[in-house]
């Protein structure tokens, strides 16, 4: 982990309020693993005062490059979509730990709206190891949902869900993922990033077939390193209940070991 | 090269700038960042008794050039602290402030006791923003009678430089401040966080999960800064002093106002490069003014 200054190669609005934006930092786009952030410093002032983190959702170490998908939701955010070509972004990073495949085949990833970011990015690397992919991506209607296409390489299946059915199968990810598993998709292993609800829901839904599923977690932060203690979530590992840093001991868990 | 070294009673930095309690952990996350040499002092998390693990989250929101916090005080407690942190943290060339809290007086004591046999411990903070749990919850820096007893039963168990560090939420903190040195601190911290509240509208819920938290950053700066300045006026005694401290500034305004030396909290989440760089931007000042020391500026702001 180091403080790194990531120059802004390209800033795109990919959809309405969705941006993309490519960095050029050759040590973050080295070591950055899938499941892992940086965090970053939007403007230079007290209005945000501290920094934002955001997944990992790409990395080129030949040319150096980091990729960032954001979504506009606040202040932070806001001022993050009007950084100019050429300019120095202070981040922090490679943060937390990352997914660790199995191996097992195939690997499913389930992605409930802006958790698609670090997925993307482990789909790149799984595929670069020649696994077989599976990716559901889902939100609540077509707007929310990223063109896929322009991310990944061809390669992976991948369904689409809404809620209200306006692009791909209609209704939540974890039910529409049912009904792939009912019609005799078998797993290897799981991981999934989104909010918590959805996390939740699939843990529950998985506990009786017992697929490993990892799942990337979000907590409000401010150091981002492991030393304020402000991103707590309540693990049980070894029998007893303890709250873990998601900067630091996550943000990838065990579905299993998540006090949901 | 004009000197930054100060000394604050028995207490003596080469740099007048030291971690705020529980913004720096015990130093390791940091120490891959930066050289931690730089800094003129390590003020640990705050440490109890027993291990102690935290309130629920949502334990963070941001504020107005602010933060408010409700972390609990989650730590790993004396034991694990005596058996793997300060081994590691002795290691490190740097003034080391180790800093307690407790339910009761004797939890305080105990923990004074235990540390006093312990070498490479430059001094001991009180943190005094807890609630008495024997006397119905009031904060131990909220009634100055039992806070003057507590201070001079932890002075018996703890030989070294002892500092209190004080609650802003109090009615007032001067006379928290005289209680202390009364019961034996020779330094006074402040100030610690503000309670504060945010409600989720959409929730229609206090945002945080333990309700309510404390406030700090930018947000604090002149509440703390006043706070410093009373003490130092009242008292005469040396202030560690802080709250939103960002730039040199900032740490110009609590020297003038009566600090001796002062401490970097929740900047160090946004720049961990912070206290490195005032350290430099004191130099710079000093220079430039045609000063030999800081401590000619200490209390200056005072007519
Ligand atoms: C490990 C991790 C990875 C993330 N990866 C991505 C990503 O790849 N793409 C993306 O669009 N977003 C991601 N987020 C969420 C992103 O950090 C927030 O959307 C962003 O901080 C909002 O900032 P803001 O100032 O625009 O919003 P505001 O709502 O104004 O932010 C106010 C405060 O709340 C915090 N906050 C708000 N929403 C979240 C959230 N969902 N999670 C954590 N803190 C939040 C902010 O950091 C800030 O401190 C990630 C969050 C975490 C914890
Ligand atoms: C996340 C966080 C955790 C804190 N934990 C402690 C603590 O354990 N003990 C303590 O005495 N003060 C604690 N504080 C208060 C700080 O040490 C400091 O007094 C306060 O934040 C004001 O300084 P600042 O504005 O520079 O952060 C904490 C503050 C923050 C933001
Ligand atoms: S954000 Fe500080 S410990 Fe995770």
């Amino acid at each position: 982990m180091k403080q790194c200054q990531a120059r802004v190669l390209d800033l795109v609005e990919v959809k309405g309020g969705f941006f993309s934006l490519t960095l050029y930092e050759p040590y973050l786009a080295a070591t950055a693993r899938p499941g892992q952030f940086i965090h970053l410093r939007v403007g230079s002032g007290v209005a945000p005062l501290l920094r934002r983190p955001f997944s990992v959702a790409g990395a080129d170490p030949a040319k150096g490059t980091l990729h960032l998908l954001f979504r506009c939701v606040g202040e932070g955010t806001k001022l993050l979509s009007r950084s100019r070509e050429g300019e120095l972004l202070d981040c922090l990073g490679p943060l937390g730990n990352c997914f660790i495949s199995s191996g097992a085949e195939p690997a499913v990833l389930l992605a409930g709206g802006g958790g698609i970011a670090p997925l993307i990015f482990l789909a790149e690397s799984l595929r670069a190891a020649g696994r077989e992919l599976y990716l559901f991506y889902g939100a609540a209607k077509s707007a929310d949902l990223l063109p896929l296409e322009q991310f990944l390489s061809p390669g992976p299946v991948v369904k689409y869900a809404t809620e209200d059915g306006s692009a791909g199968e209609a209704g939540l990810l974890t039910a529409v993922f049912q009904r792939a598993l009912a019609a005799g998709l078998f797993p290897g292993e799981l991981f999934a990033c989104g909010p918590r609800p959805f996390l939740a829901a699939l843990a529950q839904q998985n506990q009786r077939r017992g697929y490993p599923l990892q799942v990337s977690l979000e907590e409000r932060m401010a150091c981002a390193v492991g030393a304020c203690q402000g991103c707590a979530v309540l693990i049980r590992r070894n029998g007893r209940e303890d709250y873990l840093r998601v900067c630091r001991e996550g943000p990838v868990f065990q579905s299993t070991e998540v006090v949901w | 090269m004009p000197f930054l070294n100060v000394k604050l009673g028995p207490l003596e930095l080469n740099t007048p700038l030291l971690t705020a309690s529980g913004t720096f952990g015990f130093g390791e996350e940091y120490a891959s960042l930066m050289q931690l040499e730089g800094l003129g002092g390590l003020v640990t998390k705050t440490l109890t008794l027993l291990p102690r693990a935290g309130n629920p989250p949502p334990r963070l929101v941001e504020t107005p050039a602010g933060l408010l916090n409700a972390i609990g005080l989650q730590n790993p407690g004396l034991e694990h602290f005596l058996a793997a942190e300060l081994p590691r943290l002795r290691q490190w060339n740097l003034p080391l402030i180790v800093s307690i809290a407790g339910d009761t007086p004797e939890e305080y004591v105990q923990m004074a006791e235990a540390l006093c046999r312990e070498k490479g411990i430059a001094a001991l903070e009180l943190n005094l923003s807890c609630p008495n749990v024997k006397k119905g919850g009031v904060l131990f820096s909220a009634d100055a009678a039992l806070l003057e007893t507590l201070v001079s039963r932890v002075r018996l168990a703890w030989e070294g430089p002892l500092i209190a560090k004080l609650s802003p939420n109090v009615t007032s903190i001067v006379e928290a401040a005289r209680a202390a040195a009364a019961g034996g601190a020779e330094i006074i911290s402040a100030i610690n966080t503000l309670r504060g509240m945010v409600i989720d509208v959409a929730a229609r819920r206090p945002l945080l999960g333990n309700l309510s938290g404390g406030l700090s950053g930018p947000a604090i700066r002149p509440v703390a800064i006043k706070m410093v300045y009373d003490i130092y006026a009242a008292t005469g005694l040396p202030v560690i002093g802080m709250g939103g401290i960002m730039h040199t500034a900032d740490a110009l305004q609590f020297i003038l106002a009566g600090a001796a030396a002062v401490a970097v909290g929740t900047a160090n989440f946004v720049e961990p490069h912070t206290i490195p760089q005032i350290a430099a931007g004191l130099h710079q000042y000093l220079e430039e003014a045609g000063l030999d020391n800081l401590q000619e500026l200490v209390g200056a702001a005072h007519l």
